[in-house]
């Protein structure tokens, strides 16, 4: 049997209408090292085949098209029609054939990082992550390469709104999904949270990287505990633990490290903080960290600062100053100012350069409390429902009826449906 | 079984009392050695006196005179050796006449015990063999005990104690358990090895349950009525001296909150036999009891357990000084209570076991006294509280600093005007603040955590690399540069 054409596998291509099958088929049509070529090549009248299909009656055909220009480098397409693409292809189609949206993924990440002007591939990219999966809180393969082409060419902006829908949901079926995705979405987004100055985001999705299970603690983890490490103590001033469950190992390895001691000197030893700094700036600039410790750096005198509003109704300048260690009396004025100018602290500066901190105003309004209660009510009922769907799963079943002999206790069903979960629904 | 000072535990006042400053004894502080000195016996009274060598100058001369004393009476001719060696280093220092002027040494006790305590741990060790060898088990756990003691005496602390522990292993009945422990504690009581204190007691506790309940056993099926008073009054009885031991461990060991409640509860002191003036004086759990009372106790509590304890007020008498610091506390004259402290310092100071812990215990005492005299207070000029604590202005100005930094005062300090304001706080806006946090902390953690178990469910789990271990590593400094 020779190899058909690809006017007949064309053909084929409009005419399918199993895009399964359509898919095997034109996985297996010819030998491995044939197809690519004949996939890549123009059809018999010198036409290109992407003109005549359409993007999204024949998402499938156009894919394996697309994967086999790219990898046999002849033919590329241009980067409007691929925009085009993005923009229009169809979804059901695209996940029967998944791999080679990925691998699209890929080719576009590789052409933001190898032009001058990542802005188009970057947009083509955003399209296709934000059409892809079902809701923007699935993780996709196609989640780590968007970030990381926008981390890798300093375009964070373009980032932020993928990343502003928290990841909740794994789905395999959509995608083939490996661990990496997730540390690597989890860790590049932080980067770019970070660069952004969005200090709380960036926390959780560092966070989210260092305690993703693990059996062995990944090494982008620890990279990821360091930043977190930083950013804490750029928008806190303190580290908090991180949860429970995340890797012993890791917890201890960033204890013993530069970062740890850092962290442990912040803010009050500045003297300390300088000369960590300085002696281990190597490291810090190898692991990518010098702009982080160096913002952490020049926020330790606030931090001092906002530590003695809660000590002192009055103090004056020069006392500031012999805290936070400025012997300048104009440079702690300066810092004042912009901090009260900032909203970092509240307080008043005499003529006598006496400093009367006060109570920042609290304030809420209705409509925040309604929100906060619509949207802890909201959290009540996917916890409900998620609730009955581990309860009615086939996993939890067998392991709660192979379990009642030695339990003794009422059976778990009645625990798990009567709790207060359900209490809270019926009120709201 | 691990001791790790043992050695040198006879030279407590040498080695662990000269980084402490010198102890003043003088018109304000008072200090009657021989009235001190007469309240112990034995072993603990030498090393008592012996830590005053090292502690102060003024009183080494007559402290080596009544410890020799003390030490004739014994059989450990070393001794004699070690309280002169701190001596020695003292008056070196302070131009004191030499040790062998103040207290020449006796040859001929001396010479004797030397022979002696030779012949006896001769004898002792060779019944020790025979009984082993004919394996009756109650001979050998008195051989042990006796060989215990003897060491005990001798002031081989490491020998003593291997014999004691190895009397467990011949014990037939839990009374033998009960009096191995207590000679144990004895021993880790005068050695001031504060952290092993708590397994013997814990033994101790287990063996009295054990035996309380053979012997409840016995009395039912007897004659019932008579057992359980006369029983219950027999663990009474061990009772308070597993109490003292534990508050010495926790006294010891800085839990000062914990060693204050046990030695509220100690029971009367005949109840501690021989351990009063073998171990401590009464005067000293009075001192040693307030003292972690009020560092760490509320108000109510010293009220209730404190004043209103009949028990503990006998030990309270054999120091007065304590009843009045006491009530100054409590009537909230902190610049008495202060004065006392001082006044009374180096009595306090001298202790073997809770002397290096005075320091620490004064300054909690400081600190509470402050919040105490804060809290009726809106606000108050640190003038006010400087005259009331007898300190100068910036030195109460540094004190509230450092408390309401470390939360124990809730309010501020008007540095400019030296006034401290207590916090006004709006319970509501706070209740909101708080509220609107954990709300939005608790949604985090949730969807962290819905992530996390996706994440587990769809085996995106990190495993062992097989060749991927670098991959990761170089993704990660991809992303650095």
């Amino acid at each position: 049997m020779t190899a058909p054409p690809l006017d007949a596998v064309v053909v084929e291509i409009t005419n399918a209408n199993n895009y399964s099958q359509l898919s095997h088929s034109l996985r297996t049509f010819a030998p491995n090292d044939v197809r690519d070529t004949i996939l890549a090549g123009p059809l018999a009248n010198g036409h290109d085949p992407l003109t005549v299909l359409d993007i999204a009656q024949h998402t499938v055909g156009i894919l394996y098209i697309l994967s086999a220009r790219f990898r046999t480098k002849n033919n590329l397409p241009a980067l409007a029609y691929l925009e085009s693409f993005c923009q229009h292809f169809d979804v059901p189609q695209a996940i029967a054939a998944s791999e080679h949206v990925v691998y699209l993924a890929r080719n576009l990440q590789d052409i933001a990082e190898s032009t001058d002007s990542p802005k188009q591939p970057l947009l083509c990219l955003l399209y296709l992550v934000s059409r892809f999966p079902p809701s923007p809180s699935h993780l996709t393969p196609i989640h780590p390469i968007f970030i990381a082409g926008c981390v890798a060419t300093g375009h964070f902006s373009v980032a932020f709104s993928i990343l502003q829908a928290p990841i909740t949901e794994i789905d395999n079926s959509l995608s083939d999904l490996h661990y990496q995705d997730n540390l690597v979405y989890h860790y590049a987004g932080g980067i770019a949270l970070a660069a952004l100055k969005k200090w709380e985001e960036a926390e959780e999705f560092f966070e989210i990287c260092v305690s993703s299970p693990a059996q062995v603690p990944a090494a982008i983890q620890l990279e990821a505990y360091k930043k977190l490490t930083l950013v804490q103590l750029i928008s806190r001033g303190t580290t908090t633990a991180v949860p429970k469950y995340t890797n012993n190992s890791l917890v201890r390895l960033l204890k013993t490290s530069p970062y740890g001691s850092f962290a442990k000197a912040y803010p009050q030893q500045i003297a300390t903080l300088k000369k960590i700094s300085e002696s281990d700036a190597g490291l810090f600039g190898s692991d990518g960290n010098t702009g982080l410790i160096n913002q952490a750096l020049e926020r330790a005198p606030r931090r001092l600062i906002q530590k003695l509003t809660s000590t002192y109704l009055t103090l004056s300048l020069t006392e500031i100053g012999k805290n936070v260690r400025i012997s300048d009396l104009g440079e702690v004025r300066a810092l004042v100012l912009k901090m009260i100018e900032q909203d970092e602290i509240c307080a008043t500066i005499s003529a006598d350069d006496t400093v009367t901190f006060s109570d920042p105003p609290v304030q809420f309004s209705k409509i925040e409390i309604d929100q906060v209660l619509a949207d802890a009510q909201d959290q009540a009922a996917l916890f409900f429902a998620l609730n009955r769907e581990v309860g009615k799963s086939k996993e939890f079943l067998s392991k709660a009826t192979k379990n009642k002999d030695e339990w003794g206790g009422p059976p778990e069903e009645e625990i798990y449906a009567g709790g207060n979960v359900g209490a809270w629904m019926e009120e709201a | 079984m691990d001791v790790d000072e043992d050695t040198s535990q006879n030279l407590r006042g040498a080695t662990r009392g000269i980084p402490t400053p010198i102890v003043l004894v003088d018109d304000n502080h008072p200090f009657d050695i021989e009235a001190y000195s007469s309240s112990y016996t034995g072993r603990t009274a030498v090393d008592r006196l012996v830590y005053i060598i090292g502690l102060c100058p003024a009183l080494a001369v007559p402290a080596l005179q009544l410890a020799v004393q003390h030490i004739f009476k014994t059989r450990d001719v070393d001794l004699y050796r070690s309280a002169t060696g701190a001596y020695d280093v003292i008056a070196a220092n302070a131009q004191l006449p030499p040790a062998a002027e103040v207290a020449p040494l006796d040859q001929a006790w001396y010479d004797e015990w030397t022979s002696k305590n030779l012949s006896e741990r001769t004898r002792l060790e060779v019944e020790l063999k025979t009984y082993t060898s004919n394996m009756i088990k109650e001979s050998i756990r008195m051989a042990h005990r006796d060989l215990g003691q003897f060491f005990l005496s001798v002031g081989d602390y490491t020998s003593a104690l291997k014999h004691f522990t190895k009397i467990r292993e011949s014990c037939t009945t839990s009374q033998h358990v009960v009096d191995m422990c207590i000679a144990v504690l004895e021993l880790l009581i005068l050695q001031g090895n504060y952290s092993h204190i708590s397994t013997y007691v814990f033994k101790a506790d287990t063996a009295l349950d054990a035996a309380s309940n053979a012997a409840s056993a016995i009395s039912t099926s007897a004659t019932a009525g008579a057992g359980p008073g006369k029983k219950s009054q027999e663990r009474a009885k061990w009772q308070t001296r597993l109490d003292f031991a534990s508050a010495i461990s926790h006294l010891g060991q800085g839990n000062y909150e914990k060693a204050a409640k046990l030695f509220l509860k100690l029971g009367p002191a005949k109840e501690l036999g021989d351990w009063i003036g073998k171990l401590i004086s009464p005067g000293d759990i009075g001192i040693a009891g307030t003292l972690c009372a009020l560092a760490s106790l509320s108000r109510s509590a010293i009220k209730s357990q404190l004043l209103e304890n009949e028990l503990f007020s006998i030990y309270i008498e054999y120091e007065p000084h304590v009843r009045e610091l006491v009530e100054a506390y409590m009537a909230s004259k902190f610049n008495t209570v202060l004065e006392l402290l001082e006044r009374y310092s180096t009595r306090h100071v001298i202790d073997v076991h809770f002397g290096h812990h005075v320091k620490n215990l004064t300054g909690l005492i400081k600190s509470r006294a402050l919040v105490l005299y804060f809290q009726p207070f809106s606000s108050i000029k640190l003038e006010r509280m400087a005259t009331a604590f007898g300190w100068t202005v910036q030195q109460v100005e540094e004190q509230v600093v450092n408390l309401i930094q470390a939360g124990e005062i809730r309010g501020r300090v008007d540095s400019q005007n030296k006034i401290l304001k207590a916090k006004e706080t709006d319970p509501r806006s706070e209740l909101f603040v708080r509220a609107l946090r954990s709300g939005k902390e608790m949604q985090a953690t949730n969807r962290k955590l819905l992530l996390r178990m996706r994440l587990q469910q769809a085996d995106l789990v990190v495993k062992a690399p097989k060749n991927r271990g670098e991959g990761i590593l170089r993704q990660a400094e991809y992303f650095n540069e």
